[in-house]
């Protein structure tokens, strides 16, 4: 499969000058599998430049949101393919126990936050409670799972052949655990990311920012890289980084990450931070 | 061997029940007693490490819960019984006894963790109506 990054940034779109390498706008991955089936994990404003780049074959798109809040869904309004009568949006999400998901997404598509509604969209639009199962999309096998994260939050993992992509952007597996110690039954994510080829994770706080944050549903930088050493994944990105970090300060943040990932035991080239536009192929010869 | 992955609901009751000094217990949806804090250690006079999960059955042999009579309470009756079947927060008064044979008078509160997908177990709290 391929993967590339439309977005990174956490909470809020950050543009400006200082953002420029790592990017900012939010949360949005493509993924293209080997049957040519197209995919995007959430739709933050990363999906919007995603939007502009697909063609025609590309008619039908699932959408894997892991969640409600803005920066996950805040591009969905400015997707070129929705505003397209022959395009198919299947979107998927989390269950909560209020309304459906189509529901509670028209509280965004809607008066007064939009100019237009659901009902409104030009496109073909259906929308699916993610499965307690895993299903099947294209030549991929699709698994979600909740996670730790303020309201109904969902991981996903994303399987073609034998390799895979684990994608939990917003996750605080830490809060009142032991990552290192606690039994892997009690970690949140375990489950669904252990092994993974590659796994995009929140990694939102530095050490100085996170004792002022717990509970806030983000993962310090180094909870991140505990986390994805546990699991035993082959590949770390670091994601959902912080409006107020500068490219300049990532630089220097993903310095201490890699001498922390290496007092972990993991190697340099299995750990790196996400870059709006990046693109990963993921497989065991390439990735 | 690791067990299979808890429901998050369950990971993050588990993380409250550690870190608070009121004695208490989590429950899955079978009724299994998969973890209890520091505190209720002190009053049954065992650590969880040191018993591992124990089903109702076994459960109610090693600690009770004994009405005023000192009968068992039958299991219908007890507060977390009640929680799970019926999906209610259910307060309760009886006596439970540690390993070392010691009788506690207690309130119990049994709260079940309702979610989207239904019951998932339910977390249990208890109050010494006397110190021992």
């Amino acid at each position: 499969m391929r993967v590339k990054v439309w977005g990174a940034r956490g909470s809020v779109p950050s543009p400006g000058p200082e953002t420029v390498r790592y990017g900012g706008n939010t949360s949005c991955v493509e993924i293209t599998l080997s049957d040519g089936t197209a995919l995007a994990l959430d739709a933050g404003t990363g999906i919007r430049s995603m939007g502009l780049t697909l063609g025609e074959n590309d008619s039908r798109i699932n959408i894997l949101l892991t969640h409600l809040h803005m920066d996950h869904i805040q591009g969905l309004m400015f997707f070129a393919p929705a505003f397209n009568p022959t395009s198919e949006i299947v979107i998927w999400g989390p269950e909560a126990p209020d309304a459906s998901l189509r529901d509670r997404i028209a509280r965004y598509i809607s008066a007064p936050l939009s100019p237009v509604e659901v009902r409104e969209l030009p496109c073909h639009v259906s929308f699916n409670e993610a499965p307690h199962t895993e299903w099947q999309i294209g030549s991929a096998t699709i698994r979600a799972a909740s996670v730790a994260h303020r309201g109904p939050t969902l991981g996903y993992r994303v399987t073609e052949g034998d390799v895979s992509l684990c994608y939990i952007p917003d996750h605080e597996p830490a809060l009142g655990a032991d990552l290192e110690r606690d039994d892997p039954e009690w970690i949140s994510g375990y489950e669904l990311a252990q092994g993974a080829t590659v796994l995009m994770h929140d990694g939102q706080y530095t050490s100085a920012e996170y004792p002022s944050r717990i509970g806030w549903g983000h993962s310090e930088l180094f909870d991140a890289l505990a986390f994805a050493r546990r699991v035993d994944t082959e590949r770390l990105v670091v994601f959902h980084h912080d409006p107020l970090h500068s490219d300049d300060f990532l630089d220097a943040l993903q310095g201490s990450a890699m001498d922390r990932w290496a007092e972990l035991g993991g190697e340099p080239t299995q750990l790196e931070f996400a870059a709006e536009r990046r693109e990963l192929v993921v497989d065991r010869e390439r990735s | 061997m690791a067990e299979e992955q808890r429901p998050v609901e369950l990971i993050l009751a588990r993380s409250l029940i550690a870190n608070i000094t009121t004695p208490g217990f989590l429950v899955d949806e079978e009724g299994i007693v998969v973890f209890f804090n520091d505190a209720a250690s002190v009053l049954l006079g065992v650590r969880f490490e040191e018993v591992g999960r124990m089903g109702p059955e076994r459960w109610a042999t090693e600690f009770g819960p004994f009405d005023e009579a000192g009968e068992r309470v039958p299991p219908e009756k007890v507060a977390l019984t009640i929680a799970l079947r019926e999906g209610r927060p259910t307060t309760a008064h009886y006596r439970i006894q540690s390993m070392k044979g010691v009788r506690h008078e207690i309130e119990a509160a049994a709260v079940p963790i309702l979610t989207v997908q239904g019951t998932r177990g339910a977390m249990v709290f208890f109050w010494l109506e006397e110190e021992p």
